[in-house]
């Protein structure tokens, strides 16, 4: 159903579904505190001594809930949180880079909390880094982003494409685990994007310091991750992701030997090139070197224009398997080697 | 030359070190460690007792915040210092109602469930020499009328219906603080190790405002 073409389903496709999947989560995290207001509003019996504006929010909130709970007080508990750590329908998930750090900065391992971690650190090992490319909320910020620089370049305005060590963001963990065991605080979470975004968007909406207030609650988080936009925009593409996001490192580093990968098919190919540029994680697929850090998006499966990537269950990456055989210099090789072969 | 080298490279790993701690730095910079005044930063109901250990094991996801049906629960954001995304309670805003709902969503061991009279966010203290009753500046009893763990936590002073006295079942709560017409609040609360239930005069509220 995955591979071959003319089904109804082709895997060029997946790139649509993992932004439906990222809006989704993103949108998710919008409406989430607003259900939450909600709630509080249907707690306290208060609708009719709410000022108009919050008075929509209740009307709208009601709409959209009511076809799904009868309760909403309490029903509406089922999805909280966010993808840093949150609670789906009595599940509790948590990033691993939360369980990580938080064992690191307590100094003990509380199981419950570990367990939690779990089920994404199964679906990371079979996936690889796939969080980074089809779940985090903050990777729906940095695309658009991304797609704002292209937008900038064609106006003029040039972004900046500087490449650094990738292996930087290892680094980045550990000092950051290190430095939450010194400190005895969850550092880690105030730098990682995925958890700034979620928290800020609650912290905007539902929080409202101390007067109570719509949109009047924005942390320190919000200034990192508005920093590391502009970073992203006119410092290196991507580069909060590639070179210092803690998160993405450990996803990495769990995804090391992931079961399943994207591999080139060298018959397919015709060494276009489009798959390099369109990465957003600076990969070279062309030469099969997709290596721990690649997070499964399939944004070089939807731009290529031969279909020479498939989906294949293997611990892997293939080793460089030569030019592409649609390509010029593969087609000059065959040339050269039959010029050269003796005749009969 | 072999020292050379050595050098070279011990001096790029402590630049790459030092550069990797500028993400934590800049957000450490944005989040000045301010002394909190423990009267209005309460931790939510069933966190660890020690402070330290509480922070340590907070992962600051906000899901206490988000299920909180009072909207008491705050993070501290700017002035957090390491206590950054960490949960507290301003009783003289919004008081707890003990609903629970915290301490079971809670991932971490930071809450931990615990029976209604078991919570221990401090006690609460009121000031003898300001609360309306206590000086016959008339009646009130919001705070015992409020109080959801009823005659246990606070009642009336011997044969007098107004003048409102902390009992040892008090958990802290903070809901008679929210109630508090007075607006000088006469009534906080302070932590278990200092708070009493003797009476307390301006002398004693005095020295909590230090």
């Amino acid at each position: 159903m995955m591979t071959a073409k003319g089904n109804f389903f082709h895997i060029r496709h997946l790139n649509k579904l993992r932004w439906v999947v990222l809006s989704i989560v993103f949108l998710m995290l919008l409406l989430l505190p607003f259900i939450y207001l909600y709630q509080t509003y249907v707690a306290a019996h208060a609708y009719d001594l709410l000022p108009a504006s919050e008075k929509q929010i209740y009307n709208v909130m009601e709409k959209l809930t009511s076809p799904f709970v009868s309760d909403p007080e309490n029903q509406l508990d089922q999805i909280k949180g966010n993808t840093w750590s949150g609670t789906l329908f009595g599940l509790k998930l948590s990033d691993p880079l939360a369980v990580v750090s938080q064992a690191a900065a307590s100094q003990k391992f509380y199981w419950p909390f570990i367990l939690t971690g779990l089920i994404p650190l199964i679906f990371t090992l079979i996936l690889g880094r796939f969080y980074c490319g089809w779940i985090c909320p903050a990777t729906f910020l940095y695309e658009l982003n991304s797609n704002l620089a292209v937008l900038l370049n064609k106006m003029g305005i040039h972004s900046g494409n500087r490449r650094f060590d990738r292996r930087f963001k290892y680094l980045v963990l550990a000092v950051g685990v290190t430095l939450s065991a010194v400190a005895g605080a969850v550092l880690t979470a105030a730098i990682y994007p995925p958890a700034i975004v979620g928290r800020e968007i609650y912290y905007g909406i539902a929080q409202g310091g101390y007067s109570h207030v719509v949109l009047g609650g924005f942390g320190a988080g919000a200034v990192f991750f508005f920093t590391t936009l502009l970073f992203d925009l006119f410092v290196s593409r991507r580069g909060f992701c590639r070179y210092l996001c803690p998160g993405g490192a450990l996803y990495s580093l769990l995804g090391r030997y992931r079961v399943l990968r994207i591999q080139r098919v060298v018959e397919e190919c015709n060494d276009c090139a489009k798959c390099n540029a369109v990465c957003e994680f600076g990969l070279d697929p062309l030469r099969d070197s997709f290596g721990q850090e690649c997070n499964n998006c399939t944004a070089c499966i939807a731009i290529c224009p031969t279909d020479a990537f498939e989906f294949k269950f293997s611990v892997k990456d293939k080793v460089f398997q030569g030019p592409g055989h649609l390509g010029r210099s593969y087609r000059r090789g065959q040339e050269a080697r039959l010029m050269s072969e003796p005749d009969e | 030359m072999k020292r050379r080298g050595l050098l070279k490279t011990a001096f790029w790993t402590l630049s790459a070190v030092t550069a990797s701690m500028l993400p934590f730095g800049f957000l450490r910079l944005m989040t000045p460690s301010l002394k909190a005044d423990v009267r209005w930063h309460l931790r939510p109901p069933g966190a660890l007792k020690d402070d330290l250990a509480f922070v340590s094991a907070c992962i600051g996801c906000g899901v206490c915040g988000e299920v909180c049906p009072t909207r008491c629960i705050k993070f501290y954001t700017r002035e957090g210092g390491n206590r950054i995304n960490t949960p507290y309670i301003d009783p003289s805003v919004k008081g707890c109602i003990l609903c629970g709902k915290c301490m079971e969503v809670c991932p971490t061991e930071s809450l931990t469930p615990t029976p209604k009279e078991e919570i221990d966010m401090g006690i609460a203290q009121i000031d003898r020499s300001a609360c309306y009753p206590w000086v016959d500046q008339g009646i009130c009893g919001a705070c015992v009328a409020v109080c959801p763990l009823g005659g246990k936590a606070i009642g009336f002073d011997f044969a007098n219906f107004y003048k409102p006295v902390v009992k040892e079942g008090c958990v802290g709560c903070g809901q008679c603080v929210e109630v508090c017409p007075h607006p000088g609040l006469p009534v906080w609360i302070a932590s278990r190790e200092e708070g009493t239930i003797a009476r307390h005069g301006a002398g004693q509220r005095r020295k909590w405002l230090q």
